[in-house]
Parts: C-alpha cells; sequence; structure tokens
C-alpha cells in the first residue's frame, strides 16, 4: 500500500522546466536590478524577453509529449490509491501556459514607455512580472490544490506589490492596500477550503473528490465536509476572477493601480484563476448539483451587475474595471454550459470554448490598457473620458487600435470578440441554457454603450485642455499591433483548439 | 463575389489616400468599382433568369459552419444591382457634396466600407457571414450619421440609431444561431430547402421573435421606427443612400429571404403584416405633416418600408412580385428625392418646404430631376412609380384575408405621398417664391446621380418586359418558387386597379391643398413622437443609466470595511446553506466531557475576547488579543502539539510587540461608530463565528486516521534512525524542503536587513 512512496518519481521537465525560464529570468532581472541600480532598464526588458522566449520555447519543444500527471510522491488515501501529483503536463495546461508567458511578454514590451513616462522606472517591475507569470503557470499546470494555492499566492503578492508600485501616488497604495487585505481574506477561505477537502479526501489532490465520491458508500461526514471545503474553495476563486459580488475590489484596483500593471493584473490572474477553476470543477464534478446553481446565478449577476455599473463611470480605467467583471459573468456561462454538457449524451464539450474565451480576453483586454497607457506624459496620467478626447488626431495609431480592442470587447464581429460569445452562445444553447444564452446576449447589447463611449470619447475633439500623449514607442507600437492582429487571427485557432481540447 | 466585396473594402482603406493624391478628381475614380462591379451583376442577369443560382463556397471557420458562401439568385442580384448601381452615383455625388473638403476622405472610406458590407449582406448565404456583413452596416452607419461629429445632435442620433440596430442586430443572431440549429444548417439556401422543419421546430417561436426584431429595427418598422427620421443628421448622401435605397431594405430583404422557410404560420403572416401596415401608415402621415423635407422624405421612407413589410406579410405570388417592383421604383425616386433635397440644402441652406419655391429658373437642372421623381412617387402614368402603385393593390386585392383593410391602408398612405411628393420635388421648383434664397451654382458632379435616377423612373415604364424577366419576376421566383408567371405590364387597361390610382391622386391633391392649414400639427408633441416610442427608449436609456449610478454610489463607495463585510456576508451565507443543506446532522458524534482545566481555558479566551471587544484603548485591545493567542497555544499543548504550541506562542509574542511598535505612531483612538453599525458588525462576526464553529465540529468528526502518521512512525526508526519524529521528517524524509526553507529565510533576512537600513528621506517621514 505504501510501496507508492517509496518511489522517487520521474521528473516532469516538460511540465517545470517553462516555470524555472521564467523563475529564472526574474531573479536574474533583479540581480541586474541590484548591480546597476536606477540605470536604463533596457538590459532588464531584454533579459526578460529572452527569457520568456525560452520558456514559450520549452514549452513548444514538449508540445508534442503525451499527457502526464507526476512529480512528487502520489499518496494513497484510506480508500485506496487515487494517483495523481504535483504538477502536470496537458495540452490546456500548455495553452494556458503559452498565454501567460505572451501576457508577460507584451506587458514588458509596452510597459517600458509608461514606467519612463510616470517616472516609475524602477528595474524591480520586471522581476515581479515575471514571478506573477510563473504563479499564474503554476495554477495552470497542477491539480494538486496546494500547489495550486501556492502559485495563486505567488502571483497574488506579486501584484499586491505591483499594484502600489506608484509610491508617491495615494490612489496606487490604496488600492495596494484594498487588494491586499481582501486578498488576504479570500485566501484565508480558499484555504480553510482546501484543509477541509484534505479533510475529507485525505489527500490535496482534486483526484481525491471523485475518488471519495465513487466509493459506494461515501463516508457521509467526509461528503459533508468536502461540500463545505468546495464551497470556500469556490469564495476563493470568485474573489480572484472577481465575480460579484467578490468584485468590489477590481474597480478601485484597476483604477488605482498602474496602468501596465491593470493591465497584466486583468489578464494574467483572471486567465490562471480560470484555469485553475475549471481544473478543480472538473474534479468536483459529484458536487456539480450544488455548484451549478450557485455558478450560474453568480454568472447572472455577475454579467448584469458588470455590465450596468459600467455604463455609469467616467473613468476610462474604471469602464474597464467593470467591463472585466462582466467579461468574467460570461465565461462563468462557458463554464456552466461545459458542466452542463457533461453529463448529456451525444453532447461533449471541451475546455475549448473557455480557452478560446480567455485568450481573446487576454489579447483584448491587454491592448486596451496597452493603448490607454499611452495617455501618460511627463509623470502624469488622465484615465478620465475627457482625457482621451482628441487622441485620434495626437495618436491616431493606438487611437484605431483602441476602436479594434473595444469593438472585440463588445463582441462585434469579426474579431475574436465576437467568435469567443458565439461559442459560448452555442454551448449554453447546446446545453439547454437557452435562457442564459439569451441573458448573454442581452448584456452584450447593454455592453455595447460603454464600451462605444470609449470609442467615442478617442474621436472627439478635446474641450478644454488636450491630453498629452506619450509618442508611441516601439514597444507599445508592436503590443497595439500584435493584439489587433491576434484577435482577427485567432478565429483560425479554434478548430486546432477544439481537436486539443475537446471533449 | 468574394473579389467584389474584397475590392470595396480594399478601396476602402485606400480612399483617404486616394483623395490626398486626386482630391476633388477622387469621387469619379472611386465610382469606377462599384461601376463595374454593378454591370458585372447586370451581366449575371440572363444566367440567373433562366434559374441558375451563382455560388461562390469559402472555408473560414468550419467547425462552426461559419463560412463565406455566397449565393446569388433573382432576390440577391436586384439587391446587388441597387447597392452597386446607386452607390456609384451616390459616390458620383458626394464628390460635388464634399468638394473641397480636405478631410472627406474618411467620409468615402466609411462610405465604401458600407458599400462592401451591403454587398455582403445580399449575396451571402451563410448566416454569419452575413451577421458579419449586417453589423458591419449598422457600424459604418454609425461613423456615417455621426459624421459631423462635433455636433452634439448628429452624435446622439448616431448613437441612438446604433442601439436600436446594433441591438435588433444580437436579437437577429440569437435568431440565427436558433434558426441554424433548427434547420440542420447555416446556409440559408439550404434552409429555404428543408420545408416545414423549422416551422415545426419547438424553437421556431423564438426564431421569429429573434428575425423578427433584428429585420425590425433594421427597417425601421413601428415601435422602432424613430431612429430613421432622426438620422437626417447625416449628410445628404448618407441619407439618400443607406436610410433610403439600401441600408434600411436589408431588413425587408431578409424577411424575403428566410421567406420560403420561415413564413408560412400565422404568427408570421399577422404579425408582419400587422407591424407593416402600422408602420405604412404611421409614415405616412408623420411625412405628410412634417415640414423639414429630410424627415418628411425620412418618413415616407419608414412608411414604403411598412408597405414592403406588408407585402411580405401578404405572402402571395403577386404580392412578392410588387415587392420587387416596389423596391426598384421606390430606390430610383426616392434617392433622386434625397438626393434633390440635400442639393437645395447644401446650396441655399435651407430645407424647410415652407421658406422654399421658385427655385426652377436657377436650378434648372435639379427641378427636372426632382419633378420627374415626384411623378413617380405621385404614381402618375408613364412614370416607373405607377407600375409599382399597380403591383401593390394588385397584391393587395389578391391578399387571402382581410384585402379591404389592406387596400385602404395603402390608399390612405399613398395619398398623403402625393402630398408629399409634391412638397418637395415640385413646390421648392415651381412653387411661389416665399423668401430671398442665396442660391449657390449646383457642381456638374451632384446633379449626375438625381437626374440619372429620375430619368430610369421614367424610362423603366417602357421597358416592362425587359424588366419583368430579368430582374422582377427572378427575384420573386427565389422567394416563392416559379409556379405562375405573373408577367410585368406597364399598362392593364382599365380596371379596378386603375380606379383605386386614380382615386389616390385625387385625394392626395386634395390633401395637399389642405395641409397648410395644418400647420401647427408638425409642432405637437404627437408630431415629435407618436406613441411615445422615443420616449421610451430615452426612458429606458436614462433608467439603466440610474440605476448604474446608484449600483455605484451604493455598493462600490470605495470603503473598504463596507467591501470585507459584503465579501464576509455572502461567504458566510454562501457556505452556510451548503452546509445546512448539506450536513447529515445525524452522522455528528459530538461528545462534551468537559475537564476543569479545559473549562477554565474557554472562560479566558471568552473573557478575553469580551474585554477585546468592549476595550477603550488599543493597548487593552492587543493585550487581550495576545491571551486569546496564548490560549490557544496551550489549547494545542493540551492536545499533545508542542511544537504547534512553540510556534503559536513565538508568532503571539512577535505579533503583540509588532502590534505596540505600530500603535506607539497611530493616533488616539476614539470610537466613531455608531451603536447600530457595531450591532450590525456583532451580528455578522457572530454568524461567521457560529459557520466556523460548525465546519470546526463537522471536520473533527471524520475520523482522521492518516495513514502518513502510520507510515512516518514506522519508517522513521526503520530507514532514518530516529526517535524524534518530527525531526527525522524535518532533516530526512522531507530535507530538501527544509533546506528550500532555510533558503528563503535567508533571503528574506537579506530583506529585512535592507529595510532597516533603508532610512526614508526627512521630508517624506510624515506621509511613510
Amino acid at each position: 500500500m505504501n510501496s507508492a512512496l517509496a518511489q522517487p518519481a520521474p521528473i516532469p521537465w516538460e511540465a517545470l522546466l517553462p516555470l524555472i525560464a521564467v523563475a529564472t529570468t526574474g531573479v536574474v532581472a533583479m540581480l541586474i536590478e541590484m548591480i546597476w541600480p536606477r540605470r536604463s532598464n533596457d538590459v532588464i526588458v531584454w533579459v526578460c524577453i529572452v527569457g520568456l522566449a525560452a520558456a514559450a520555447g520549452c514549452v513548444v519543444y514538449h508540445w508534442n509529449l503525451p499527457a502526464l500527471e507526476s512529480f512528487g510522491p502520489r499518496f494513497d488515501n484510506a480508500q485506496g490509491s487515487v494517483g495523481g501529483g504535483l504538477f502536470l503536463h496537458d495540452r490546456f495546461g500548455q495553452i494556458i501556459q503559452l498565454t501567460l508567458i505572451a501576457t508577460a511578454f507584451l506587458t514588458v514590451i509596452f510597459s517600458e514607455g509608461y514606467l519612463r513616462e510616470k517616472r516609475l522606472a524602477f528595474g524591480e517591475f520586471y522581476p515581479l512580472v515575471m514571478w506573477a507569470a510563473m504563479g499564474g503557470m503554476i495554477m495552470a499546470t497542477s491539480r494538486d490544490l496546494l500547489i495550486v494555492f501556492l502559485g495563486l499566492e505567488t502571483l497574488s503578492i506579486a501584484l499586491y506589490v505591483l499594484a502600489g508600485l506608484s509610491q508617491k501616488d495615494k490612489r496606487s497604495q490604496e488600492s495596494a492596500l484594498k487588494y491586499f487585505l481582501l486578498g488576504a481574506f479570500a485566501s484565508g477561505f480558499m484555504l480553510y477550503g482546501i484543509s477541509l477537502i484534505y479533510g475529507a479526501t485525505g489527500t490535496t489532490n482534486v483526484a481525491g473528490i471523485p475518488a471519495l465520491f465513487s466509493l459506494e458508500l461515501p463516508d457521509p461526514t467526509a461528503v459533508n465536509v468536502a461540500y463545505a471545503g468546495m464551497g470556500l474553495i469556490l469564495v476563493g476563486f470568485a474573489f480572484k476572477v472577481a465575480l460579484v459580488p467578490f468584485h468590489m475590489w477590481t474597480p478601485d484596483v484597476y483604477q488605482g493601480a498602474p496602468t501596465v500593471v491593470t493591465g497584466f493584473m486583468a489578464a494574467a490572474s483572471k486567465v490562471a484563476a480560470f484555469a485553475a477553476l475549471i481544473r478543480f470543477l472538473d474534479a468536483s464534478m459529484a458536487m456539480k448539483d450544488v455548484w451549478i446553481p450557485i455558478l450560474t446565478v453568480l454568472a447572472v449577476i455577475t454579467m448584469t451587475v458588470g455590465n450596468l455599473i459600467a455604463l455609469a463611470q467616467k473613468d476610462a480605467k474604471r469602464i474597464l474595471g467593470y467591463s472585466s467583471i462582466a467579461q468574467a459573468g460570461y465565461i462563468l456561462v462557458a463554464i456552466v454550459a461545459w458542466a452542463k454538457a457533461k453529463g448529456m449524451p451525444n453532447l461533449t464539450i471541451g475546455y475549448e470554448t473557455v480557452a478560446f474565451y480567455l485568450i481573446a480576453y487576454t489579447v483584448m483586454t491587454l491592448g486596451a490598457f496597452a493603448v490607454l497607457s499611452s495617455a501618460a506624459s511627463k509623470g502624469k496620467e488622465g484615465t478620465l473620458l475627457e482625457d482621451l478626447y482628441g487622441m485620434w488626431r495626437r495618436a491616431p495609431f493606438p487611437a484605431a487600435m483602441m476602436i479594434v480592442f473595444m469593438a472585440s470587447l463588445a463582441g462585434v464581429p469579426p474579431t475574436g470578440g465576437f467568435f469567443g460569445k458565439l461559442f459560448i452562445f452555442f454551448d449554453a444553447v447546446n446545453a439547454n441554457l437557452v435562457w442564459l444564452a439569451l441573458i448573454l446576449a442581452v448584456n452584450s447589447v447593454i455592453s455595447v454603450a460603454y464600451y462605444l463611449k470609449i470609442v467615442q470619447a478617442t474621436l472627439r475633439d478635446p474641450e478644454v485642455h488636450p491630453t498629452k500623449f506619450a509618442p508611441v514607442n516601439v514597444g507599445l507600437f508592436a503590443t497595439c499591433f500584435l493584439c489587433a492582429i491576434g484577435l482577427f487571427a485567432i478565429v483560425l485557432f479554434i478548430d486546432p483548439l477544439k481537436s486539443w481540447l475537446g471533449g | 463575389m468574394l473579389l467584389a466585396v474584397c475590392s470595396i473594402f480594399a478601396l476602402s482603406i485606400a480612399a483617404p489616400f486616394l483623395h490626398r493624391i486626386a482630391k476633388d478628381y477622387c469621387a469619379p475614380l472611386l465610382a469606377l468599382l462599384p461601376g463595374s462591379i454593378c454591370f458585372y451583376f447586370i451581366s449575371l442577369a440572363p444566367r440567373i433568369a433562366e434559374g441558375k443560382p451563382v455560388e461562390e463556397k469559402w472555408e473560414w471557420v468550419p467547425s462552426l459552419g461559419a463560412n463565406l458562401t455566397f449565393y446569388v439568385e433573382g432576390l440577391s442580384l436586384l439587391f446587388a444591382i441597387l447597392v452597386t448601381g446607386i452607390g456609384t452615383l451616390i459616390v458620383i455625388y458626394a464628390g460635388g457634396y464634399f468638394k473641397g473638403d480636405a478631410a472627406s476622405g474618411r467620409f468615402y472610406s466609411l462610405l465604401l466600407l458600407f458599400m462592401g458590407a451591403m454587398l455582403g449582406i445580399v449575396i451571402s448565404d451563410n448566416l454569419f457571414a452575413l451577421f458579419v456583413f449586417w453589423e458591419l452596416t449598422s457600424i459604418s452607419s454609425y461613423l456615417l450619421i455621426g459624421y459631423n461629429h462635433k455636433d452634439e445632435e448628429s452624435r446622439s442620433s448616431a448613437l441612438q440609431a446604433l442601439i436600436v440596430t446594433g441591438g435588433g442586430g444580437l436579437a437577429l443572431l440569437a435568431g440565427f444561431v436558433l434558426l441554424g440549429m433548427a434547420a440542420g444548417s447555416f446556409e440559408i439556401s439550404a434552409i429555404n430547402q428543408s420545408g416545414p422543419e423549422v416551422v415545426h421546430h419547438s424553437l421556431y417561436p423564438l426564431v421569429v421573435i429573434g428575425v423578427l426584431v433584428g429585420a425590425f429595427t433594421k427597417s425601421a418598422q413601428f415601435p422602432f421606427h424613430f431612429w430613421l427620421p432622426n438620422a437626417m443628421a447625416a449628410p445628404a448622401p448618407v441619407s439618400a443612400y443607406l436610410h433610403s435605397a439600401t441600408m434600411v431594405k436589408a431588413g425587408v430583404f431578409l424577411l424575403a429571404r428566410l421567406h420560403p422557410s420561415i413564413a408560412d404560420t400565422p404568427v408570421f403572416v399577422w404579425t408582419v403584416s400587422i407591424v407593416g401596415a402600422m408602420t405604412m401608415l404611421l409614415g405616412a402621415v408623420m411625412g405628410a405633416i412634417s415640414t423639414d423635407m429630410k424627415r418628411m422624405l425620412a418618413y415616407t421612407t419608414v412608411s414604403i418600408l411598412g408597405c414592403l413589410t406588408l407585402l411580405l406579410g401578404v405572402g402571395v405570388e403577386s404580392a412578392l412580385f410588387a415587392f420587387g417592383v416596389l423596391v426598384l421604383a421606390h430606390a430610383l425616386y426616392k434617392g433622386t428625392l434625397f438626393l434633390v433635397a440635400g442639393t437645395v440644402e447644401k446650396l441655399s441652406g435651407e430645407r424647410n418646404v415652407k421658406h422654399l419655391g421658385g427655385l426652377f429658373s436657377r436650378l434648372p437642372a435639379l427641378g427636372i430631376a426632382g419633378s420627374l421623381a415626384a411623378m413617380s412617387m405621385i404614381g402618375v402614368p408613364l412614370f416607373f412609380g405607377f407600375v409599382a402603385k399597380e403591383a401593390i393593390y394588385e397584391a393587395a386585392l389578391k391578399a387571402t384575408n382581410m384585402s379591404g383593410l389592406w387596400i385602404a391602408a395603402m390608399v390612405v398612405s399613398s395619398a398623403l405621398f402625393v402630398a408629399v411628393a409634391i412638397l418637395v420635388g415640385i413646390k421648392p421648383f415651381f412653387g411661389p417664391e416665399v423668401r430671398e434664397l442665396t442660391v449657390k451654382k449646383a457642381p456638374a458632379l451632384m446633379l449626375v446621380g438625381p437626374l440619372m435616377l429620375s430619368v430610369l423612373g421614367f424610362a423603366f415604364f417602357f421597358l416592362p418586359d425587359l424588366l419583368g424577366k430579368y430582374l422582377i419576376h427572378p427575384s420573386s421566383a427565389a422567394v416563392i418558387g416559379d409556379a405562375n408567371i405573373i408577367v410585368l405590364k406597364s399598362w392593364h387597361g382599365l380596371n379596378a386597379v386603375l380606379g383605386l390610382s386614380v382615386l389616390t391622386i385625387a385625394i392626395g391633391i386634395v390633401i395637399y391643398r389642405f395641409l397648410p392649414k395644418l400647420g401647427s400639427v408638425s409642432e405637437s408633441s404627437f408630431a415629435k413622437d407618436p406613441f411615445g416610442a422615443i420616449s421610451v427608449y430615452e426612458r429606458s436609456l436614462a433608467g439603466v443609466l440610474r440605476f448604474g449610478q446608484w449600483q455605484a454610489s451604493t455598493l462600490q463607495n470605495g470603503y473598504l470595511r463596507k467591501y470585507i463585510l459584503l465579501t464576509i456576508c455572502v461567504t458566510t451565507a454562501f457556505a452556510g446553506i451548503v452546509f445546512i443543506l448539506h450536513t447529515n446532522w445525524k452522522s455528528l458524534h459530538l461528545t462534551f466531557d468537559l475537564r476543569v482545566h479545559e473549562a477554565a481555558l474557554i472562560i479566558v479566551m471568552v473573557a478575553a475576547v469580551a474585554i477585546l471587544v468592549r476595550a477603550s484603548s488599543r493597548l487593552t485591545a492587543i493585550v487581550a488579543l495576545g491571551v486569546l493567542g496564548y490560549a490557544v497555544a496551550l489549547v494545542f499543548m493540551l492536545y499533545g502539539a508542542p511544537d504547534l504550541t512553540m510556534t503559536q506562542l513565538c508568532i503571539e509574542t512577535l505579533s503583540v510587540v509588532l502590534f505596540v511598535f505600530v500603535l506607539y505612531r497611530l493616533p488616539q483612538f476614539i470610537r466613531l461608530s455608531r451603536r447600530r453599525t457595531r450591532l450590525r458588525d456583532a451580528i455578522v462576526a457572530s454568524c461567521v463565528g457560529a459557520l466556523m464553529a460548525c465546519l470546526v465540529l463537522v471536520a473533527s468528526s471524520e475520523p482522521a486516521d492518516s495513514h502518513l502518521r502510520q507510515y512516518y512512525s514506522t519508517k522513521a526508526y526503520e530507514e532514518a534512525f530516529g526517535r524524534n519524529v518530527v525531526n527525522v521528517i524535518l532533516v530526512d524524509f522531507r530535507a530538501l524542503d527544509t533546506l528550500g526553507e532555510i533558503t528563503v529565510l535567508a533571503v528574506a533576512a537579506i530583506g529585512v536587513f535592507a529595510l532597516l537600513k533603508l532610512r526614508p528621506p526627512a521630508d517624506t517621514e510624515g506621509a511613510a
């Protein structure tokens, strides 16, 4: 029974190499900053680019290796072996890892100019981004709840610090504190949930949950504990992906944090947390009679509240903050549809809709924040809608790109955002959730109004003082361009995604 | 096909650059492309008339069934020729309209974007491709209406148009997805061949709602009609092209195109007929009582769209035949009148019909075009409009239900049209001069379009065979199949239909005579907002905004304590519900064998908590918290976990010390919260506490016979030769972990050291 413990498992380099590459890059970047402090950050940027490229190379190099779950001892619980290790190597993990690497890459290249303009050119920024990305990658490649939690904390703590990067800006400080305090609460709930799951199943690996429920006569107490643990873990995730009513930190933090950090935060933490969430839910299928209704309700109120409050906002960053809440609601619809479809005959929905939407969301959100970041100049930054007036004339390229990103967020064809929503709609209808699909459609209509506000603002002529826009540098240009191209090209990936992740 | 659409899009991108080089010659150059595409489509006519549709297929997202497929039959052909042909003339006209405007490159770009999208709508076979083009027309229409973006009114009406049509578009998407699922295909040609499958499908009601909302919003049907008159803030070429000849017809086009598969139910027939008839009457009345030329034309366009919708609802062969005739005739005369009105406004700065008159001597060519078009609109014999009018009366006579009602509605609205046509097309030129107007000279480019269209409206009267055979008949055959061939005739001889036409004109002239006496009607609230559709739109928009603001100020007020409160409440409720629903209370085995020292410990803890929450100074609170921590450490010790006890004691001591350091710097503690707030907090805290206690109870009643304990306690001695299991685990079994922890501690220590050395500069100390 205990022989599995004595066998040291082979180290799955295919799962770990990308993590090691990103972590090492962060350390090297920090060392450079330590050795030559307060110099131009070009060297660090290049180191990060090379490191991330290496990490992406590692993922791609091992692309075709068969899926594997290992590393670290396999524990057997009282009921028998449940398998599962600390890390795993599969297509979904690889895709999310690549997404996060790309997010970090784009953030690094478009941040340089912004940080310089905002007098925030600290070298610490880059290692923190690297480690946050690493945390996210860990979350995506593990089914062990403790490892997921470690990844989550690595990501979150780096983000807390990043949010407070602008030491002179009180709002930035406030946002960091709020984020940290509320995040600590959520982490506490989640950790408690994990320990309850451990108590119920005897392992921290989610594989223990189906093992518990597949028993002929599961211990009723253990089942109770598992349900309670699942509920608390969901709260932790709901906080991380900003579902209503755990969303309140989002607009404040998005507004207060430096724009580049907001962009990275919006993209990376949501991608990683959703990836981990769907893995957890996949393992908790036995409890879906409880969590499907909960998530359905959350999806509806998240979409609706996010969209309605966004209408009343006057700050572009806050609008995007609420928009990201609403977007999380859409993704939740996809998850609910996926879960509903699991029990239905003749219907298989894999992770592909969620993965597709996450990628599209990352690309359009990062792009939008990249454009917004160009409104910073000489230590000042304007993110009110009025501050964007006249952008069309002063910075035509970012303004044009902004229209593309807003169109995609609003779900205007033929952008990636449109297809993402369409796939979600399809899944929902296929899973007999026509009413949920219609709520999604109605919400998309509402959202058009506030995305248009941003578009209109960039096209209007300034009334009083025109905002200074930073000159478009190579990094910003490249980010906008890559994101915009990506939004149109991403559609071509749905079929490969399906074949990688399908059913 | 794809080449045609893509080349227009490519030209759209190139237009601003071309405009920079070619300046005022840009427009005729740009017009070459739509012109040649128009000829291409005309050249397809003989082939399609023989019943051979043109197909083309490109794969796009095959897994969804979203492909770029094009399928041109009679109906598509008719619309494609209109889109490209009128488009050509509009581009030329815009050359005159925007003469000397250096920034108009953007206009051509948007206009061509729209043209490409509109062409895409009419020739797409795939529902998704059609939808993509559909939304593109909404967006380009939004940008074109708001072309004068400095003007607040044009911005808000552009937004209104976009919200209405864009929102309708999403309903349409829902309808399309469900339609595709019901029919098993996303190709319209395949759906139309699937027979009654769709109609009998359980999703059919939703399909109809989606498609109708999409079509009605786009084609400005009641109660969504209000955006179209407001869209008249757009420059004249846009009004003429988008809002009369092409885009607004996309809705009725779609209904016609899907007619074979979805129309065969009473729901569809009655909804479409009634909405169409209401819109037709409403538009005609509103048109007649307005005085702004462009609004009058817009309302009559709404009316014609209503008539087209009604024809689709009537659905018999002659109705679909009349549909084709009316589309063609309306595009010709209404396009002309819009261009004439736009030209008059551009040259004289006036668009109120009451103030216009006697312009013929100064704008003779325009006068000819205007009056020819007006004659066609009135339905005077020798004009194509007459043929159209005959056709719709004929259709109404043959309607299976309510024939009389439809005829009455048609006669009334056509009679009102007569008045509008005279007011807009004839009176400004031949009427008495009302006031002195300075009129500029008309550029030649602005005359090509109106003249050409109006002359065609005249000439087509004499070519019924040709038109009937190649355009009209194939278009109705595409909808209803060619069981019965109806021959397009210009003159039917003396019959009931002719009588109706004569009657219409007679009533119309009477109405024209009496209209001036109704002068004040156009100022009434009814004229501004009939049946309150606009106020519903505005109120719901404002309501949504207010709701958002209310939420933002109550939920999102920025106070961290409120956020935490809500988070905790929801979590407690959330976990509590799951817990209560799923806990099998009987399975809990609770034992209460309390010993004396345990009871004492509990009393100490409770007392500490009581002091903590009642404390009036921070120091007392910290000390109470410390007591609580030490008590917990004692609990650990009582239950045999000395290592945990040690850790807890250390951390507790450290945090008390740290707290005291921080407290030292904080201002005086004052109780600011009110009694009610404190009570609320107490309740919330008790709930959380109760929940956590329950969780602990449940979790601890689970027998925790982990095999780990057994494993380590046996292997510790066997394999690592140590009796202290904890030590063995730390240094042997998990040695690498321990090394890692030591490293982390070392790094942290370096960080702390660096922080300690770092002293804030003197000036920022207060802020820190």
